[in-house]
This record gives C-alpha cells, sequence and structure tokens, in this order.
C-alpha cells in the first residue's frame, strides 16, 4: 500500500515546474481572450473592438521581431490578484496593462519600475503625451509607464428622441448649461416623451456614481484629496452636486434600479435620451446607429459631459502599459524599448476602439478626426483629469464613495450623512495604507 | 416498486406543486442553454430573443476555436481527479487511524483537525500562497492539487464512518493474523465505498468549481484550469455585448459536473439526506 501512496505523491510533484527561462517579452493583459478568430491575424486596419485589436498588435509586433518575441497571458479582467499573486512569488510579467488609478498602489511598494529610460531608448519623448495622459502616468515627478489611451465619462445622446423632445438646434442636441437647466431640459423631456431623460446604473455600478461626482467636484476646482491620506467630501459644493442628483430620481427623471447591462440595453433600445457612460461604449452603439431598424439607427451622438457648474472638467482614466520591476537584461530592455516604440506607433489603431489617444499628435490628426465623433469628445484628452497620484486604493475608495452616493441619490440616507460615512470611510482606508 | 407507491400517494395538487417547483427550479438552466444558443448580436438590447430562432452554435465554436480551451478542460480534470485520489487516500488513511488506532495526542490532535473547519481558506491564502512561492511550485500542478487535500472534513466524515464500522470485523482478522495495514485495506476500505464515493462526489465538485486559488497559482495561461481560463476570455461588458457566448461557457464548464451528477447521483442523494453516515 505504502509505495502506492509513494507513487501516488510522486506523480504529483512530478508536475512541479520551477520558474521558466523566458526570451522575449512576457507579457500580460486584460481585453479578453479571442486567439480563435484573431490568432493569425496581422492587418490591424481591418480589425475591430479591444480585443481583436490588441491580439492583432501583438501578432504584428511578433511578426516584425522574431527575435524578442512577445508571449502574451490573458488574464480576467481586471487581472490585478493574479498580477500581485506574480509579484509576491517574484515572478511579474515584463510588461502588463493597468488602470491609470492603479499605478499609485504598486509605485509606492517600489514595485513598478519608472520607464523614462525605456522611453529614451524607444525615442519618445514624454512632452508628445495628450496632457490626460501625462497626468495619468506621472507620480511624484516619476513616470510610471507608456500610456495607451485615455477613458472617461461622455453623454450618450439619442438624438430621434431629442428630436421628439424640441431639443434639437441646428441638428444638435441641445446640451443644458446648468443644473437648473439640465432639471428644466429633463422636465421637458419627459413630458414630451414619456422617457426617462437619464439612463443611470444606479445598482451595482460604483464607478458610475464616483465618476459623477468627482467630475462635478474637479468642475468646481475642489481640492478632493488635500493629500495622500485624506478626502474632502462633506462640502458645499458636494452636497449641491448630490442633491441635484437627488432631485433626479426624486422627480422620476431617470431610470432607478438598473445596473450597467440593463442600463446599456435601454439606451440601445430607444428608451431614454442620455446615457451618462464612458469612450468604450462609442464602439459599440456607433454599430447600433449604422444598424437600420434599430432604436439608435442613424439617432447616435456623444459629447462630454456638458459643463453645469464651475469649468470644463471630467475625471478621467487611462489604460498604461507598466513594467514591473524585475531583473532584466539589456538584451531584454532593448525588447521592451522597441515594445514601447511599437505600441505608441500603433496607438491610432488602438484608439478606434473608442478611447482616446495618449499622444498629442494623434488627437491633431485628420485621420483620428475622420473617426466618429472623434472631434466632439477630444476636449477629454485635454481637460480630463485623474486622481492626484499620491492616492492610493483607488478602486477601493470608488468602491465606497459609489456605495455612499447611491444611497444618498436612492433616499436611503441623508446627502450629509451619505458624504459624511464616504469621508470617514475613505479616510480609515487611507489611514491603513503603509 | 417503493417509489411507485410513493408517486401514488401524491394527491393532484401536490403534484401539480412538485411539478411547478420543478419547472421553476430547471427554468434558469433553459434559460441558460437558450441564451447560449443564439447570437450575441441578436441578444444585444434584447434578451428575449432567445426564446425563438433562429439558434446557432456559433458560441460553442468560439469556445472550442481557442486553441486553449482544451488544455484547460485537460488541467481541470488532471487536478479535480489529482484531488479526488489524493483526498480519498488521505481521508481514509487519517479516519482508519483515528477511529481504530490507539496513539499519542489521538483526541488533541482529532480536535486540532477539527479546527481546521473553522477556518476559513481566505484567511489562510496569503501564507500558503507565499510557501508555494518558496518551494516553486506556482504554475504546476502539484500547486494546484496540494492545497485541495488538506480536507478537515474529510478526515471528520471518514473517521466517523470507520468509527460505525463494529471493530468484531477487525478482531475476527487479527486472530486470522492479519496485519494493521491488512485490515484496513482488505476489510474495512471495501466497507467504506459508499462513503468514500459520497467524499469523491464533493471533492470533485469542489476542485472543479474552484477560482479563487487556480486564479492566483496558475497565472500562465497554459496552466489555468477551466474556470480560469473561461473567466480571461471574456471582454468586458460581456453580459452585454457577449451574452451568448458568456452562457455558452457556463454550459460548457457545467457539462462534467452534469456528467457526474448523472453517474453518482445516488450517492450525492445520500449524502445530502445524511445517511451516508450510519
Amino acid at each position: 500500500m505504502s509505495w502506492r501512496l509513494l507513487a501516488v505523491l510522486a506523480l504529483l510533484l512530478g508536475g512541479c515546474s520551477g520558474a521558466e527561462d523566458r526570451e522575449g517579452i512576457y507579457l500580460q493583459r486584460f481585453f479578453g481572450e479571442c486567439g480563435a478568430v484573431y490568432g493569425r491575424t496581422t492587418d490591424v486596419a481591418k480589425v475591430e473592438g479591444e480585443c481583436g485589436i490588441i491580439t492583432t498588435l501583438i501578432n504584428k509586433f511578433n511578426e516584425e521581431n522574431p527575435r524578442t518575441p512577445v508571449s502574451q497571458n490573458v488574464v480576467a479582467w481586471p487581472g490585478y490578484p493574479q498580477l500581485t499573486a506574480q509579484v509576491a512569488a517574484r515572478d511579474p510579467p515584463d510588461v502588463v496593462t493597468m488602470h491609470s488609478g492603479v499605478i499609485s498602489d504598486y509605485a509606492a511598494k517600489g514595485l513598478l519600475e519608472p520607464v523614462e529610460p525605456l522611453l529614451r531608448e524607444a525615442g519618445i519623448d514624454p512632452a508628445s503625451f495628450t496632457p490626460a495622459s501625462l497626468r495619468a502616468v506621472t507620480i511624484g515627478g516619476r513616470i510610471y509607464g507608456l500610456p495607451w489611451d485615455t477613458h472617461g465619462g461622455l453623454f450618450h445622446i439619442n438624438l430621434a428622441l431629442f428630436r421628439k423632445a424640441g431639443l434639437m438646434r441646428g441638428g444638435k442636441p441641445v446640451l443644458p448649461r446648468s443644473a437648473d437647466e439640465l432639471l428644466a431640459h429633463a422636465r421637458q423631456f419627459k413630458a414630451r416623451t414619456g422617457k426617462p431623460y437619464l439612463i443611470q446604473s444606479l445598482v451595482g455600478d460604483p464607478a458610475y456614481q464616483t465618476r459623477n461626482l468627482y467630475t462635478y467636484l474637479m468642475a468646481h476646482d475642489a481640492v478632493i484629496f488635500p493629500d495622500a491620506d485624506h478626502v474632502r467630501l462633506n462640502t458645499p459644493e458636494a452636497r449641491k452636486i448630490m442633491n441635484f442628483f437627488r432631485r433626479i430620481n426624486v422627480e422620476r427623471l431617470g431610470t432607478l434600479d438598473q445596473d450597467t447591462p440593463a442600463a446599456i440595453a435601454t439606451f440601445m433600445n430607444g428608451e431614454g435620451g442620455i446615457y451618462p457612460t464612458g469612450t468604450w461604449m462609442i464602439g459599440q452603439f456607433e454599430q447600433e446607429a449604422k444598424t437600420p431598424g434599430r432604436p439608435l439607427h442613424d439617432s447616435y451622438a456623444v459629447y462630454p459631459y456638458p459643463r453645469l457648474w464651475g469649468r470644463d472638467a471630467v475625471f478621467v482614466s487611462g489604460h498604461v502599459w507598466v513594467v514591473p520591476t524585475r531583473q532584466r537584461t539589456a538584451r531584454q530592455r532593448a525588447a521592451l524599448a522597441r515594445f514601447f516604440r511599437f505600441m505608441a506607433a500603433h496607438n491610432f489603431d488602438w484608439v478606434r476602439t473608442g478611447h482616446l489617444p495618449a499622444f498629442k499628435a494623434i488627437l491633431g490628426s485628420t485621420q483620428f478626426n475622420a473617426l466618429a465623433h472623434r472631434p466632439e469628445i477630444a476636449p477629454l484628452a485635454i481637460f480630463g483629469q485623474p486622481l492626484p497620484g499620491y492616492v492610493q486604493r483607488q478602486s477601493a475608495i470608488e468602491g465606497l464613495i459609489g456605495e455612499e452616493m447611491a444611497a444618498a441619490v436612492n433616499g436611503q440616507k441623508p446627502v450629509e450623512r451619505a458624504l459624511r460615512d464616504a469621508e470617514r470611510r475613505v479616510n480609515q482606508l487611507l489611514a491603513e495604507v503603509d | 416498486m417503493a417509489v411507485d407507491a410513493r408517486r401514488a400517494r401524491l394527491s393532484p395538487i401536490a403534484f401539480a406543486a412538485v411539478l411547478i417547483g420543478a419547472a421553476i427550479m430547471v427554468a434558469p438552466l433553459i434559460w441558460t442553454i437558450l441564451l447560449s444558443i443564439k447570437s450575441n448580436a441578436e441578444l444585444v438590447g434584447n434578451s428575449a430573443a432567445a426564446l425563438s430562432g433562429p439558434y446557432t452554435l456559433e458560441n460553442y465554436q468560439a469556445i472550442f476555436g481557442n486553441a486553449l480551451t482544451t488544455r484547460w478542460l485537460i488541467n481541470s480534470a488532471i487536478v479535480s481527479l489529482g484531488t479526488t485520489a489524493g483526498v480519498l487516500i488521505l481521508c481514509s488513511l487519517a479516519g482508519y487511524g483515528f477511529a481504530r488506532l490507539d496513539f499519542p495526542l489521538r483526541k488533541t490532535l482529532f480536535v486540532l483537525v477539527l479546527a481546521g473547519l473553522a477556518i476559513p481558506g481566505e484567511a489562510v491564502v496569503l501564507p500558503r500562497h507565499q510557501l508555494f512561492a518558496q518551494l516553486q511550485l506556482h504554475n504546476s500542478y502539484a500547486g494546484l492539487i496540494l492545497p485541495g487535500l488538506v480536507t478537515p472534513f474529510g478526515v471528520f466524515f471518514m473517521t466517523q464512518y470507520f468509527r460505525a464500522i463494529p471493530k468484531e470485523y477487525d478482531e475476527a482478522a487479527l486472530l486470522d493474523g492479519a496485519s494493521r495495514l491488512s485490515i484496513f485495506w482488505n476489510v474495512l476500505l471495501p466497507l467504506t465505498v459508499p462513503a468514500q464515493s459520497t467524499l469523491a462526489v464533493f471533492t470533485f465538485l469542489a476542485s472543479w468549481n474552484d477560482y479563487w486559488w487556480p486564479l492566483i497559482s496558475a497565472t500562465r495561461s497554459d496552466m489555468y484550469t477551466l474556470t480560469v481560463g473561461l473567466a480571461a476570455s471574456q471582454m468586458n461588458y460581456a453580459q452585454t455585448s457577449g451574452l451568448g457566448f458568456l452562457m455558452a461557457q457556463a454550459v460548457f464548464a457545467s457539462v462534467p459536473i452534469f456528467i457526474v451528477y448523472l453517474v453518482f447521483q445516488k450517492q450525492i442523494v445520500r449524502a445530502m439526506a445524511g445517511n451516508a453516515i450510519r
């Protein structure tokens, strides 16, 4: 019996493998796996969608750089549990996709390399980044990645319903210029169409709430995070903003009780006027706009959040290529620099997904502005504002604030109490950060 | 015959209630299957399109079109079967030891094992990950299987089962000159087959469905299990733009479990009814 037991254990342990010797670049990314469709494609101009474009770009890089191929690991979105596990096991990838708001968590612990030397070797000048992208990758004066795009909130608009509501002028939708005007438009819209003016994903989508609050606090020039350890939310500006969103719900001017998929379906089925969501939905909504018979057919437009208070401002994030800290040979560094140069040169291909470019040159190019809706949304790449680089745990903070904001706008908590609770909970979290 | 007799006792109202209950329970499964055989484009904006044709297998083709899917399936099978085999061996040996052998600190050790039932897996995930990193066991079958072998419930379950077997069996075998190992292997182990099957089914199901540990231990796509691989294949907002594909993945991942259930349904029902220990 015992020899059989030992044989089984030996068999199990026989599967052990140590750290693998690598050639080339080991890349880790989200955006899904679509090798079945695009596994051998290298003509990126013929490909659509985030997954297709990124897969094809990597295929193309491998075709052009056979000596330093990229082997890619596709992770379940967003992939940070795996990355953290890899870092803990001292086997992080060479280059990783990361949201700009997460960089501070890793950079503060020395887990990411500042990439100025790689950018220099790749011939990329950080001054060529758009202002929003440069802000997104800069922490404490150092640059922690190659920015890949900027994404943020937009007003996606159903023009057919706007026309019915009498909110079109010169073929363009009339967007409000103040909070009071938005409420007036919304009442008019509802009275004439019988449908909600705003489509809101208020359930299980803390990002939606937080995006709105950050955006309009930034419009007020409010200092949301005065330092790395504190948030400032219980302010007159925040109360004004939250009372405004509460008013929308009290008057039933927006949808209630919808999560993100429900809100997306509501907009695509022509059941509401405006869906405030991100750049990432442009491709899908544009597809609907091109499909005869669909409610959005020839009836779709998209604009940055209107200025309801103060100045133009939108809270943005971005996808970034970051380089985890680890020992690397000169050859591996050269390969990484080549990868950066390649990706920077193909940034236009990526922004066909709906995201905004990371480079000023593309933002101003005829090619980019010829894409649907891009001239309208391009300003986001200029005035888009991420949170300050010193703020850690941005994702967790988003969850806490979003939860309290949802309670406030749904009437489960008074606005002031929700803001006070959000401030207390975020400060508590920040106090626990190393 | 006994089953027929029980059925005959059901009044029409009770039968209708059972039928309605069954329909309610099976409805999500049918809904999932219907969604999985509709094109994603048709489901965008209106998931009720699943109630009418045309139907397609394109979502399943997409799953098999991924070169790694078969690998993930094999990985899941190796890990689940390996874990199940390991658990059966270890828990049987431990159960026999605790139930039949007298050794120092036996009761204390048994209490320690039982205390393991109260410790959630999440509480030990960090030290375990660090330990496996030091042993260079991540991205290996051993790394995926070994944590699953630690099952206090399995030890407790087998111990109780061995205790319920009359000691006269051991005594008779001892009189015949059998060794302890021989008694375990030739006399008692065959008597524990019902408990072994129950434990095997639950271990296999838990291992097949496990997501968290494979997610952080298998960080290379060729070592993913099916649950992790299918999750990695999804694009953002799959619930909206890839609903059919998402449901096809769910159905695909459930098929082996479904087969296991069909084969071992007697043991599962017995375990659920609490009849496995006697």
